[in-house]
C-alpha cells in the first residue's frame, strides 16, 4: 500500500438554489484526502449529504466552491466535455439501486465502461468474463437484469465498476436495497478487492455497524465532517 | 461503434416491438406507396409507350376539325372536312423528301363469309398502300397489293392468319387460304374477293376475344364496292431522318395556308404526331407520379413525426440508463449516436417493410391495369435514403436532448 494521495478535497461546498431568493447549502467546507489503497467509509444520517459528496468526488457534479484534485488532476479546471472521459478512466461507480442497463445482459453490462474506453471487443470480452468469475457470476454472464437477484445485479455491478480497473470505487448505499445475506457478500467482495487487489474504495453508509468494518470511518453530520478515526482491529458485524 | 450502436439499438427496437412497429407505421405507408406509385406509374408509361410505338413513332394524322364542335353543320359544310385528292398529292408534291408514305384507310363495313356452314367475320377496309406501313402490318404469306391492283380496285384482299385458321383450320397451309375466292355479305351486298395474302395477327394488339378480324383490300375497290370516296384524314409516315414533331407543325402552316378558303372560320387543320403525344402522354405520366408522390412525401413527414414522438418518450423511459451510461464513462456525442442510430434503424426497418410492400402492391396493381410492371430501381434507392434521412432528421433533436442530459439528474430520474 503506497503513502500518495489520491484525491484531495479542500473546502467543498455546494450549494442549491431552491427559487431565487433562497440558497440551500449541503455541503459546509470538506476536506478530505484519500490514499491510494485505502478503505474508507463515509457514514452519516440520511440527508446529510453523503450522495452530494459522492457525486462530486465520482465527477458527477461540480462543487459550488472549493478544490478538488483526484490523480494530480483539478477537477474544477477540467473543462465539461472532459468530465466523462476523467470518470471512464478513474472511477467506477456501484450505485444503492444497481443501475444496470435493462435488457442488457450481464457480460454487456460489465462491457460497457469498456467499449466508451475504447478497448477491443475480444478484449473487453476476456475482461468481463474474468471479472464476472471474480464476483461468482460467470455462470450468469448471459442472464439480463430482470433475471438476476438483487444481490446478484449488485456484484454484476462491482464487476462493472472493476471494469477499466478505476483508480477508486465509489460504493453509494451498495447494500441499501439488500437483505444481511446477500449484503455481506456484497461487502465481503469489497474487502477482498481492497485487500488482495489492493484498491481505493470510499463506501457511503448509513450504518455505523458496516462503516466499522473499514480501516478509516468518517463521519458526516448536515455537511460537516464531525469525527474521522481509523480502525485498527477490523470490527466485524 | 457504429456495430454496438446498431446492435443497442436492435435490443431497444426488439425490447418494445409493438411500439417499434407502430411507429414505423407511416414509414411504412409512405415508402409502400411511393414505391407502388412509381412502380404503376413506370409501368403505365412503358406501357403506354410501347402501344404508342407499335403505332410507329413517325406516323402523323392529319385531319380537318370543326373549331366549336357545339355549332350545327350544314351539308355544305360538311364537305369542307373532307381531304381532297388534290390537297394529298399537293402535300406529297411539297413534302416529297420528309414523306416516306401516305396511309389512307376507309371502311367498307362488317362482313360475313359462309365456308362450310361457318359463319366468319371480318372488318373490310380499303387502304392505300402506305396504311401498312404506317401501323407496321406484316405478312406471314402471300404478297401485298401491286400498282394495278390499286390502280384499278381489283377485287383482292389481304386477310389476318386468324382469318385463315378460321376458315382452313387451325393447322392450315397457305395454300389452302391463297388465291381462294370468297363471297363476303356486306349488309346483303356481296363482295367477291381473292386473298393475296395473310397478315401476321398480333392477339394482344387488337381484342383477342373478338371473332372479327379486319380484311384489307385496295382503297379503290372501297370506293368502287361503296361509292363513297370521301377522305377525312390520312396519316402521313414522316421518313426516318425527319423529326416528326417539327414536320407536324410545318404540315399544319402548309396546310392551314392552302385550305384558307376550306376552313373558312368554322374549321382548322388539325395535325398530331404520334411522337408528340407519346411525350404529352410521358409528361402528363410523370407530372400524375410527382402529385401522388408529393402525398406520399407528407405520409413520409408524417411518419417522421411519429419517429420523433416515440423518441422522446423511449429517451424519457431511459433517463437512468442515459445517467449509468454517462457515470460510466459515455461522451455525449455516444450518447446522441445511440439514439440517432435507434432512430435510423427505426425509420430504416419501416422502410425496407415499404419497400417490399411497394413492390407487391405495385406489381398486382401493374398486372390488374395490364402492364408489365416495371420497378423503379430510382424509387427503391430514393426510400432508403429518405427514410435514413427521415431517422436522422427526427432523431436528431431527441437525441441532442439525451447528450445534453444532467447525470446526476438523469441518475436521479424516478
Ligand atoms: N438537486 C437538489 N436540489 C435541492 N436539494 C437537494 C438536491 N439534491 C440533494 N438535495 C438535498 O441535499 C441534502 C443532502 O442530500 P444527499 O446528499 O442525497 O443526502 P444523503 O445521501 O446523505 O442521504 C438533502 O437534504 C437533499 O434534500
Ligand atoms: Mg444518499
Amino acid at each position: 500500500m503506497s503513502n500518495d494521495i489520491l484525491l484531495s478535497a479542500r473546502d467543498i461546498r455546494k450549494s442549491y438554489y431552491i427559487g431565487t431568493p433562497n440558497e440551500l447549502e449541503i455541503l459546509h467546507g470538506i476536506d478530505l484526502d484519500v490514499r491510494r489503497g485505502e478503505f474508507v467509509s463515509i457514514v452519516g444520517q440520511s440527508g446529510s449529504g453523503k450522495s452530494t459528496l459522492m457525486n462530486i468526488l465520482g465527477i458527477l457534479d461540480r462543487q459550488t466552491s472549493g478544490t478538488y484534485t483526484l490523480d494530480g488532476v483539478d477537477i474544477s479546471q477540467a473543462p465539461n466535455k472532459d468530465l466523462s472521459s476523467l470518470r471512464n478512466k478513474h472511477i467506477g461507480f456501484v450505485f444503492q439501486t444497481y443501475n444496470l442497463i435493462a435488457r442488457t445482459d450481464a457480460i454487456a453490462n460489465v462491457e460497457m465502461p469498456m467499449l466508451y474506453a475504447g478497448v477491443s471487443p475480444k478484449e473487453r470480452r476476456q475482461r468481463a468474463i474474468e471479472l464476472l468469475e471474480m464476483v461468482g457470476m460467470k455462470e450468469r454472464m448471459h442472464h439480463t437484469p430482470d433475471e438476476l437477484s438483487g444481490g446478484q445485479k449488485q456484484r454484476v455491478a462491482i464487476a462493472r465498476a472493476m471494469a477499466n480497473d478505476p483508480d477508486i470505487i465509489l460504493a453509494d448505499e451498495p447494500t441499501g436495497a439488500l437483505d444481511s445475506g446477500t449484503g455481506r457478500l456484497v461487502m465481503d467482495i469489497f474487502h477482498e478487492l481492497h485487500e488482495k487487489q489492493g484498491k481505493t474504495i470510499v463506501l457511503i453508509t448509513h450504518s455505523n455497524e458496516l462503516a466499522a468494518e473499514t480501516p478509516r470511518i468518517i463521519t458526516i453530520s448536515d455537511g460537516n465532517i464531525i469525527s474521522e478515526r481509523n480502525n485498527d482491529g477490523k470490527g466485524v458485524a | 461503434m457504429i456495430k454496438e450502436n446498431c446492435k443497442l439499438a436492435i435490443i431497444s427496437i426488439k425490447a418494445n416491438k409493438m411500439r417499434a412497429f407502430l411507429t414505423m407505421l407511416g414509414i411504412i405507408i409512405g415508402v409502400a406507396a411511393v414505391i407502388a406509385i412509381m412502380t404503376v406509374g413506370n409501368s403505365m408509361t412503358a406501357g403506354v409507350q410501347k402501344q404508342m410505338e407499335s403505332y410507329g413513332v413517325k406516323n402523323i394524322s392529319v385531319s380537318i376539325e370543326q373549331i366549336d364542335y357545339s355549332q350545327e353543320l350544314s351539308e355544305a359544310d360538311e364537305e369542307n372536312m373532307k381531304l381532297s385528292p388534290e390537297t394529298i398529292h399537293s402535300l406529297v408534291k411539297r413534302f416529297d423528301k420528309q414523306i416516306d408514305a401516305i396511309s389512307i384507310d376507309s371502311s367498307i363495313g362488317s362482313g360475313t363469309i359462309l365456308v362450310n356452314n361457318n359463319k366468319v367475320q371480318v372488318e373490310a377496309t380499303g387502304v392505300s398502300a402506305g396504311f401498312f406501313k404506317a401501323n407496321n402490318i406484316k405478312l406471314v404469306s402471300g404478297n401485298f397489293f401491286n400498282e394495278i391492283d390499286y390502280s384499278q380496285g381489283n377485287n383482292v384482299a389481304i386477310v389476318s392468319e386468324k382469318f385463315a385458321k378460321q376458315v382452313a383450320g387451325e393447322n392450315y397451309k397457305p395454300e389452302d387460304v391463297l388465291g381462294k375466292d370468297y363471297e363476303v355479305n356486306i349488309n346483303d351486298e356481296y363482295l367477291n374477293i381473292k386473298v393475296a395474302g395473310i397478315y401476321e395477327y398480333n392477339q394482344a394488339g387488337g381484342n383477342s376475344r373478338s371473332k372479327s378480324t379486319p380484311m384489307y383490300m385496295p382503297i379503290a375497290s372501297a370506293w368502287n364496292f361503296s361509292h363513297d370516296k370521301d377522305i377525312y384524314y390520312i396519316t402521313v409516315v414522316a421518313s426516318e431522318s425527319t423529326d416528326p414533331v417539327q414536320f407536324s407543325n410545318d404540315l399544319k402552316t402548309f396546310l392551314t395556308e392552302k385550305l384558307t378558303t376550306q376552313l373558312s372560320d368554322k374549321f382548322m387543320v388539325s395535325v398530331y404526331s404520334n411522337q408528340s403525344m407519346i411525350e404529352e402522354n410521358t409528361k402528363m405520366m410523370n407530372q400524375m407520379t410527382m402529385a401522388i408522390s408529393l402525398i406520399a412525401a407528407i405520409a413520409l413527414i408524417v411518419g417522421g413525426i411519429g419517429v420523433m414522438n416515440i423518441m422522446t418518450v423511449s429517451i424519457t423511459e431511459r433517463t437512468r440508463e442515459i445517467g449509468t451510461r454517462k457515470a460510466l464513462g459515455a461522451p455525449d456525442g455516444m450518447i446522441m449516436l445511440q439514439f440517432i442510430s435507434e432512430a435510423i434503424i427505426l425509420c430504416l426497418i419501416g422502410g425496407i417493410i415499404g419497400i417490399i410492400i411497394g413492390l407487391i402492391l405495385g406489381d398486382v396493381a401493374s398486372h390488374i391495369m395490364g402492364y408489365a410492371p416495371h420497378v423503379s430501381m430510382a424509387s427503391i434507392y430514393m426510400s432508403v435514403g429518405f427514410s435514413m434521412a427521415i431517422g436522422t432528421f427526427f432523431g436528431y433533436s431527441p437525441a441532442k436532448h439525451a447528450a445534453n442530459m444532467n447525470p446526476i439528474d438523469a441518475l436521479r430520474y424516478e
